[in-house]
């Protein structure tokens, strides 16, 4: 089961005469040599030849032993390169201008400042809900004055002054969201990116002491690191032997999730700064039956909203109905929505409602609210009359709609006239002069009403919808991300575990870590390592090696 | 009628079979292990999480939408999602399910008791939707955020638990009635052999006696669980987020808006991303991480009951008022 690693292919030599001993000694005559003796000779055979990739070896070796602490390998990077840098002979100008943005990411990718600005962030969006945001100036005034301010300091001038009242899309907090990407890309090159090269690289461990360091160890007497490679596979790792010491791994997608994790965050800040500067948007409330032009209704959000040609297109509202339960309440409205471009031709018609918008050439049109806007009546057979409606009154999700109709004299001051309310399309209450209550009209019975003599009929109640429009570029850059982020943290939950092992004499010696399967990890360790057969005695040993 | 009366029964017979198995948990901690009995408050767990499957099916039939439209709804999903998460150990055969369990259960019984009580009672009947509810995003996003809810919840738990015992550690290392020792000794006698073959490397602690040796071990453990339950908390808090953003973004054309309830679910996301970051960098030890997840258990209490109270924004479904 050697399997070819294409880093190292050239480890893999072997000298022809008897007295150097290469690197990589064949099975017959591992139990003659010590390890410490064996990579003495390495060095100093080597020294002429392969004198750049041993050094990588060693740094490679370096990387194993150090844990996975992210600032510490960027540092190893940083003296690695700078070493060769000042090999090559350049002019110290351009090394100090090389060292400036290398400290700058170093300082950048330090976790601690990463989880000061997290902290930061957080404590500033809780400020943000519990200071009211985007009142006038008078309510900071009242709130935090300064004959009594909050926490014995906190006055409207620290609100306004920093920006408080408008919190996130204020300096600060803008700031400190670029500081936070700032260290998040920083973070990605210098620590996530050399983290893929050495969890790629097949890294053996080879003496016993290093295997005995790792969080999980074992000794088995009397077994064969190849039965362990089996078993190991059968298990579900990936197995390199190279010789006496074995390595293996699993999961090693939960490696490299974090960096997608992290790239996808970027990806979701980079759509969100784009929609905040170049995105339109509006709302407008349109009566049944009228219709209005887009372009008019569309604001431009940041600097970079430019119109485009749909822009022109008007909207028609055909018809808006709203869908009620057995009990009254409204339980869904629609408008039912034509679309006609410059030339009158009609280009889409739908019927749209709440949660079902309509997308037409990246604009979108939602249905989001709705209000009666007239009442149509005939009043002594004559008419028909429109009475516009007012909203009375509104309490969350119920609204209430009221119009007047005068009789008599209209020209006094104090003019009585019929009242007529309504809470939804569905049915009319009428008031007389007095304010008595009449009755109850539906629109759609054509029934007559009498009060006072004067009689009434109820044609109509003509209802506006509510829609908002909007247009925003970055929602499918923003989309990308979700979808990356939702996928890459279901990854990194995978933990990944890597196997070392190592024969010594007749004993193999099994080291081995995971990186999230704490509890599980050495569980799953006994089990297969209880598996692992008995060599019984030496001369079977001996037969397994010739 | 009749299902509001089974629910009616069911909810009285969840609440006291949990209380049963409580009482039963906490004997066998504190006093003795009584092997016949555990087996049977496995069992009381699991027609505990039967009964409350029921009764949110019922729900769902008898009101036609998903039973999560309201804070007594939602409150019932989340003891049911309590139960699921004892129920996980079991399927993967671990060892020492006991403190894990004797953090879900309790916190399944307290939520469950908190419903049936009579502060919620006008929200007992199943209500209607309003249309900006009427989707089927509902069922992802919402069950999402409970079911994340209820997993940071525990792992928040452990962290305070874990706190507890480090710090009675610290104040009395020679104490003889520590009622600890009676905790810890029946469970982990069986692991001391198998410990001291295979760690021959000893972290920076020093044993004084078998106690306090026994006490890293259970240190050690409920940060590996609370490490785990976090993660997975975290990830469903993920999801959660990330769902009702696009729903928001599919109803009102925006799709984050600075809402109260928006804002303090980052807010929670953030501190648990932080929570798993230091857990990352060894150098910082488990005491530090564990205090951060102590703090997410309030955070998580005010983003799920706090926002709620003030009833605003776009999420005033779960607003509520206690008379």
């Amino acid at each position: 089961m050697e399997s070819l690693n294409p880093t190292s292919t050239s480890h893999h030599h072997r000298l022809q005469s008897p007295l150097f001993i290469p690197s990589t000694p064949p099975l017959q005559s591992i139990f003659n040599i010590k390890r410490s003796f064996n990579r003495r000779i390495v060095c100093e055979l080597k020294t002429t030849q392969n004198d750049k990739k041993n050094k990588k070896k060693k740094l490679v070796q370096n990387k194993i032993v150090l844990s996975e602490g992210a600032p510490s390998l960027s540092e190893d990077d940083d003296g690695n390169l700078e070493a060769s840098a000042e090999k090559s002979e350049q002019s110290s100008l351009l090394r100090l201008l090389k060292r400036v943005p290398k400290r700058v990411l170093g300082v950048l990718s330090n976790l601690s400042l990463a989880i000061a600005e997290m902290g930061s962030v957080a404590a500033l969006m809780a400020l943000g809900t519990v200071i009211e945001q985007g009142e006038t100036p008078d309510f900071y005034f009242e709130k935090y004055s300064e004959e009594n301010p909050v926490f014995g300091f906190f006055t409207w001038r620290w609100v306004l002054g920093l920006g408080f009242d408008h919190m996130f899309s204020s300096p600060i907090f803008l700031g400190l969201l670029v500081l936070l990407a700032a260290s998040l890309m920083a973070c990605t090159y210098t620590t996530q990116i050399p983290l893929v090269k050495v969890a790629r690289r097949w890294n053996y461990l080879n003496t016993s002491e290093a295997i005995r360091k790792q969080e999980f160890n074992d000794s088995l007497p009397r077994a064969s690191v190849r039965d362990l490679g089996v078993i190991l596979m059968g298990a579900g790792y990936e197995v390199f032997l190279k010789g006496p010491s074995l390595y293996a791994f699993k999961g090693l997608a939960g490696r490299f999730a974090p960096i997608g994790v992290h790239l996808a965050m970027l990806l979701i800040m980079a759509g969100g700064t784009l929609s905040a500067t170049g995105s339109f948007r509006g709302s407008v409330t349109v009566p049944q039956g009228l219709n209005f032009v887009m372009g008019d209704v569309l604001n431009p959000i940041g600097f970079l909203s430019t119109p485009t040609q749909e822009f022109n297109t008007e909207v028609h509202v055909n018809r808006f109905y709203m869908d009620y339960y057995d009990s009254g309440e409204v339980s869904q409205f629609h408008s039912d929505l034509s679309l006609f471009d410059l030339n009158g031709k009609e280009v889409t018609r739908k019927t749209i409602s709440v949660n079902d918008p309509l997308r037409y050439g990246g604009i979108t049109i939602y249905q989001t609210d709705w209000s009666i806007s007239a009442l149509q009546i005939l009043r002594d057979d004559e008419g028909p009359f429109n009475l516009p409606m007012a909203p009375l009154k509104f309490s969350g999700d119920k609204k209430l709609f009221g119009t007047f109709l005068p009789v008599g004299n209209t020209d006094s001051p104090t003019v009585k006239g019929i009242s007529m309310l309504a809470r939804d399309l569905q049915s009319i209450v009428l008031y007389d002069q007095e304010g008595k209550f009449v009755g109850i009209r539906r629109p759609n019975s054509k029934l007559p009403i009498d009060i006072n003599g004067t009689k009434i009929i109820i044609l109509d109640a003509i209802g506006s919808t509510g829609l908002d429009l909007k247009t925003d570029p970055g929602v499918p850059i923003v989309y990308a991300g979700f979808g990356a982020l939702m996928l890459t943290t279901c990854i990194s939950f995978l933990s990944h575990s890597q196997v070392w092992a190592l024969q010594d004499g007749t004993t193999v010696v099994v080291g081995g870590k995971s990186n999230r399967a704490k509890i599980e990890f050495p569980e799953e360790m006994n089990r297969l390592l209880d598996r692992v057969p008995e060599v019984v005695d030496k001369s079977s040993l001996n037969a397994i090696n010739n | 009628m009749i299902f509001s009366t089974l629910e009616h029964i069911l909810t009285h017979i969840s609440f006291s079979i949990v209380s049963i198995v409580i009482t039963i948990f906490f004997m066998t901690l504190l006093v003795r292990e009584i092997v016949g009995l555990y087996n049977s408050s496995e069992k009381a767990m699991i027609v505990t999480l039967f009964c409350i499957t029921v009764i949110l099916v019922t729900r769902w039939v008898d009101s036609g939408h998903f039973p999560l439209s309201n804070l007594y709804e939602s409150l019932t999903f989340l003891s049911w999602s309590f139960s699921i998460i004892h129920r996980v150990p079991y399927f993967r055969n671990h060892k020492n399910k006991n403190h894990f369990s004797a953090i879900t259960a309790p916190s399944a019984i307290l939520t469950q008791g908190f419903v049936t009580s009579g502060l919620l009672t006008e929200m007992h009947q199943s209500a209607i939707l309003v249309p900006a509810l009427q989707s089927q995003w509902l069922m992802m996003h919402v069950s999402m955020m409970v079911l994340s809810y209820a997993a940071l919840l525990c792992g928040s738990l452990l962290s305070v638990a874990l706190l507890v015992i480090t710090f009675r550690k610290n104040v009395e290392i020679f104490c003889k009635s520590d009622s600890l020792s009676f905790l810890i000794r029946p469970i982990f006698f069986d692991k001391i052999q198998y410990v001291n073959e295979k760690n021959n490397v000893l972290r920076n602690t020093c044993f004084l006696s078998v106690r306090n040796y026994h006490r890293y071990q259970l240190i050690q453990q409920l940060d590996c669980w609370s490490c785990r339950v976090i993660s997975l908390g975290f990830l469903f808090l993920t999801i959660g987020i990330l769902s009702g953003a696009v729903w928001a973004n599919e109803a009102w054309g925006s799709y984050w808006n600075w809402d109260p309830k928006e804002t303090w679910a980052f807010i929670t996301w953030t501190i648990f991303a932080i929570y798993l970051h230091t857990r990352t960098n060894n150098n910082w030890g488990n005491k530090n991480s564990a205090i951060l997840a102590s703090m997410g258990f309030l955070i998580i209490w005010i983003c799920y009951f706090g926002v709620n109270l003030l009833g605003i924004g776009l999420h005033s479904y779960g607003s509520f008022t206690l008379i």
